[in-house]
C-alpha cells in the first residue's frame, strides 16, 4: 500500500545542484559543507494556537499585575483600572488554557501535564504558572464579581490578602515570561541567541501591551480617568522603550544567528509592524494628547486612544508571530547551526 | 548525570566505513516498530529517498557521493546509518514535561506512548533533530532502541539485519573500545577517520550511547558538529527574566504609588 501524505519535500532543486558544480562545493566535492543542506533540527509543530496563547498569556498576566498595582495605590480614581483588569485577567487565563490545551498533538491528555513537577523543564513550569494565574485571576475576579454587586459572598475570603498578593504577583510575572525562557531554552539558534533578551523582551511586551489594552478599556469606561491613563501611558512609554532597545541588544548579539528574525519578510514585520506601527507611533500619539491642555478630559482624545492602543496591541500581537516563526526558519538551515560558534 | 558510562548501559556503534546502503536496517526498524510508510517520493539527490530521521523514520541511511572532477580516483560514496544518539544528557527528556521520556533500565531514553500528549517541547530541545511530532499520531516517536526486543534479551532490529556489521549492539563500554580499535586500524592504513559522539566535542550533552566511526567532518552526514544542551541556556535566560520583572515591578510601583 502506498501512502500519500504529504512530506518534506527536497530541499535541494537541479539549480542548487548547476551552482554547486559551478562552485565545486556542495554534495558534489570534498569541501562539502552540509548533507544536500537538510536541516539538522526538527522544527516545533506549534500553529497559531500557541501564537495567541503567547500574546494573550502575555496581556493577561499584564492585566492582573496591573490591576494589583492600581488596587494596592488605594487611590478610589483606580477603581476602573482595577476592575477592568481583574475581569480581563480572568477571561485571558481562560482563553490561554483553551488555547494551550488544543494544540497539544493528544489534547485529551493533558492531564499528564500534573503527573509531575519538574522544574528543569520550563514547559511544566509554565503549565504551573498558567494554573496558578487561573487560580488566582479567578480569585482576584470574584472579589471584583463581590465588589459590584453580583456575587453575594466574597471567595477571595479564603486566602489572607497578602498571600492572595503575593500569589497573583508570582504566576502573573512568571506567566507573562516563562514563554521567552521556553524558547530560549532549545536548540534553534534565532531562540537560544536570544537567551539573555527574549525573556526580557516578552516582559516588555506584555507589560506595554497590557497597559495598552486598560487604556482602551478606559476609554470605553464611562467618566474621567485621565490620571490613570496619564499613568498608564508611562508605563507603556516605558514598557515600549525598554523593549526596542532590548531588541537592538538582542540583533547586535546574535549576529548572523538572529537573521531569520531580524532580516526577510519577519525582519520587515518586527521593524515596520512592532517598532514603527507598534512602538513609535503610539508614543506619538499618547505624547501628543499628554501635551495638550484639554487632555484633563478624557473622552476628547478617545479616539486618539483607543488608535494608539490598537496599534500597540498590534505590535505586540506581530512580535510573538515573528518570534515564533522566526524559529521555525532558523530550525531549517543547518548552516546556522553548524557554525553557531562562530555566527558571521 | 556523570560522565563515568555504567556496565548496563546498552547503544550502538555505527562504523561508516563498513556501511553498504542496503538499507536493512531502514526497512528492519519500520517493520519491527510497525512505523507507517512515508510515501513514494524520490528527492533526485541520491539513492537516498528518506532524506532524514523523523517520527516514522527511526533509521535513516544517508548517501554521501564526493565526485571530484579533477581527481576522479578521489571520488568516494560514503553510506551512513543515522538513529537516536541517546545522549548521557538528553535535551528532549530534560525538556519533557509529562516524565514520558524517561531513561530505562538499559540506560536508553525512551519515550512512554501511553504518557505523552503530544505539547512537542522535545522536538525543538533535541540537539540532533530526532524526535518528531507523529501528524496524525499526536504524540513525538522516536527510536526505542528496541527497548521491548531488549526486555527478551534480543538485539535490535536494525542490527540484527545488518549484514556488514555496521551497525553493532552491545555494552557501550565494549563497542566503545571496539570503536577505539577501529580508528587505530583505520589510520594504520591511512584513512582517516574520528569518532564522533565521545569526549569533549560533545560539550554539554556528553557521550552519546549510540556513536559513530565518521571518514568525514560530522555535517557531512548531517551530524552537528558542536551540538548543544538547551537546558544549559536557562540560567541566562531565567536571570533576563528576573531582571526584567524586577525593573518593571520598580517602575509600575513608582508611576502608580504616587498621588496624581
Amino acid at each position: 500500500m502506498i501512502d500519500d501524505r504529504p512530506r518534506e519535500a527536497a530541499s535541494y532543486t537541479p539549480d542548487d545542484v548547476a551552482a554547486s558544480m559551478a562552485r565545486g562545493d556542495g554534495g558534489f566535492g570534498r569541501d562539502q559543507q552540509s548533507y544536500y543542506d537538510h536541516p539538522i533540527l526538527q522544527k516545533p509543530h506549534w500553529g497559531w494556537e500557541i501564537e495567541w496563547y503567547f500574546y494573550l498569556g502575555g496581556i493577561a498576566s499584564g492585566s492582573a499585575l496591573l490591576a494589583m498595582v492600581a488596587d494596592r495605590s488605594g487611590q478610589s480614581a483606580s477603581a476602573p483600572l482595577v476592575r477592568n483588569g481583574r475581569y480581563a485577567a480572568m477571561i485571558g487565563a481562560a482563553a490561554s488554557g483553551l488555547l494551550l490545551v488544543m494544540d497539544l498533538g493528544r489534547p485529551e491528555r493533558f492531564l499528564n501535564m500534573l503527573r509531575i513537577v519538574k522544574l528543569k523543564s520550563p514547559m511544566s513550569v509554565g503549565v504551573y504558572a498558567l494554573l496558578s494565574f487561573s487560580a488566582t485571576a479567578s480569585l482576584a475576579a470574584a472579589e471584583q464579581l463581590h465588589a459590584d454587586g453580583v456575587l453575594p459572598f466574597n471567595l477571595a475570603r479564603l486566602l489572607p490578602k497578602p498571600l492572595r498578593l503575593l500569589a497573583i504577583g508570582a504566576s502573573s510575572a512568571l506567566l507573562g515570561s516563562y514563554t521567552g525562557v521556553l524558547v530560549s531554552a532549545t536548540a534553534i539558534p534565532v531562540w537560544f541567541s536570544g537567551r539573555r533578551f527574549l525573556p526580557a523582551i516578552f516582559v516588555c511586551s506584555a507589560t506595554s501591551n497590557a497597559c495598552a489594552l486598560q487604556l482602551a478599556l478606559l476609554a470605553l469606561t464611562p467618566g474621567s480617568h485621565v490620571a490613570t491613563m496619564r499613568k498608564l501611558e508611562r508605563l507603556e512609554a516605558f514598557a515600549a522603550f525598554g523593549e526596542v532597545l532590548l531588541l537592538q541588544a538582542y540583533r547586535r548579539s546574535a549576529r548572523s544567528l538572529g537573521d531569520p528574525l531580524f532580516r526577510g519578510a519577519l525582519g520587515n514585520r518586527l521593524k515596520a509592524g512592532t517598532e514603527v506601527l507598534g512602538i513609535a507611533v503610539p508614543l506619538v500619539l499618547n505624547l501628543s494628547s499628554g501635551f495638550s491642555k484639554s487632555s484633563h478630559d478624557g473622552p476628547v482624545h478617545r479616539g486618539r486612544t483607543l488608535l494608539a492602543a490598537g496599534l500597540t496591541l498590534l505590535g505586540g500581537y506581530l512580535l510573538r508571530t515573528a518570534v515564533l516563526r522566526a524559529g521555525k526558519v532558523s530550525a531549517d538551515d543547518p548552516r546556522a547551526y553548524i557554525n553557531h560558534m562562530n555566527p558571521s | 548525570m556523570s560522565d563515568e558510562t555504567p556496565h548496563t548501559t546498552m547503544g550502538f556503534f555505527t562504523d561508516v566505513t563498513l556501511c553498504i546502503g542496503c538499507k536493512a536496517c531502514e526497512v528492519a526498524c519500520k517493520q519491527w516498530n510497525e512505523l507507517p510508510s512515508d510515501g513514494f517520493k524520490l528527492s533526485g539527490n541520491s539513492y537516498d529517498n528518506t532524506n532524514r530521521l523523523g517520527a516514522s523514520t527511526w533509521r535513516h541511511v544517508a548517501f554521501v557521493e564526493q565526485m571530484d572532477r579533477l581527481e576522479p580516483d578521489l571520488s568516494r560514496w560514503m553510506m551512513m546509518s543515522d538513529v537516536c544518539k541517546h545522549c548521557t544528557n538528553a535535551g528532549c527528556l530534560e525538556a519533557c514535561p509529562t516524565g514520558s521520556i524517561i531513561r530505562n533500565e538499559f540506560n536508553d531514553v525512551y519515550v512512554q506512548p501511553d504518557i505523552c500528549n503530544g505539547c512537542g517541547y522535545c522536538v525543538p530541545s533535541c540537539p540532533f533533530g530526532v524526535i518528531a511530532i507523529q501528524p496524525d499520531d499526536g504524540r513525538a516517536q522516536k527510536c526505542t532502541l528496541c527497548y521491548d526486543r531488549q526486555k527478551d534479551g534480543l538485539e535490535p532490529a536494525c542490527a540484527k539485519s545488518c549484514p556488514t556489521d555496521s551497525i553493532t549492539f552491545g555494552p557501550v563500554l565494549e563497542l566503545k573500545a571496539k570503536a577505539e580499535k577501529r580508528v587505530e586500524d583505520l589510520r594504520a592504513r591511512g584513512q582517516e577517520v574520528q569518532i564522533y559522539g565521545l569526549g569533549e566535542q560533545m560539550g554539554a550533552v556528553g557521550n552519546l550511547n549510540a556513536f559513530f566511526v565518521l571518514p568525514d567532518r560530522p555535517e557531512v552526514f548531517n551530524l552537528p558538529p558542536n551540538p548543544v544542551l538547551p537546558s544549559t541556556f536557562q540560567p541566562a535566560a531565567y536571570t533576563s527574566l528576573a531582571v526584567a520583572i524586577g525593573v518593571m515591578a520598580v517602575a509600575s510601583f513608582a508611576i502608580f504609588g504616587k498621588n496624581a
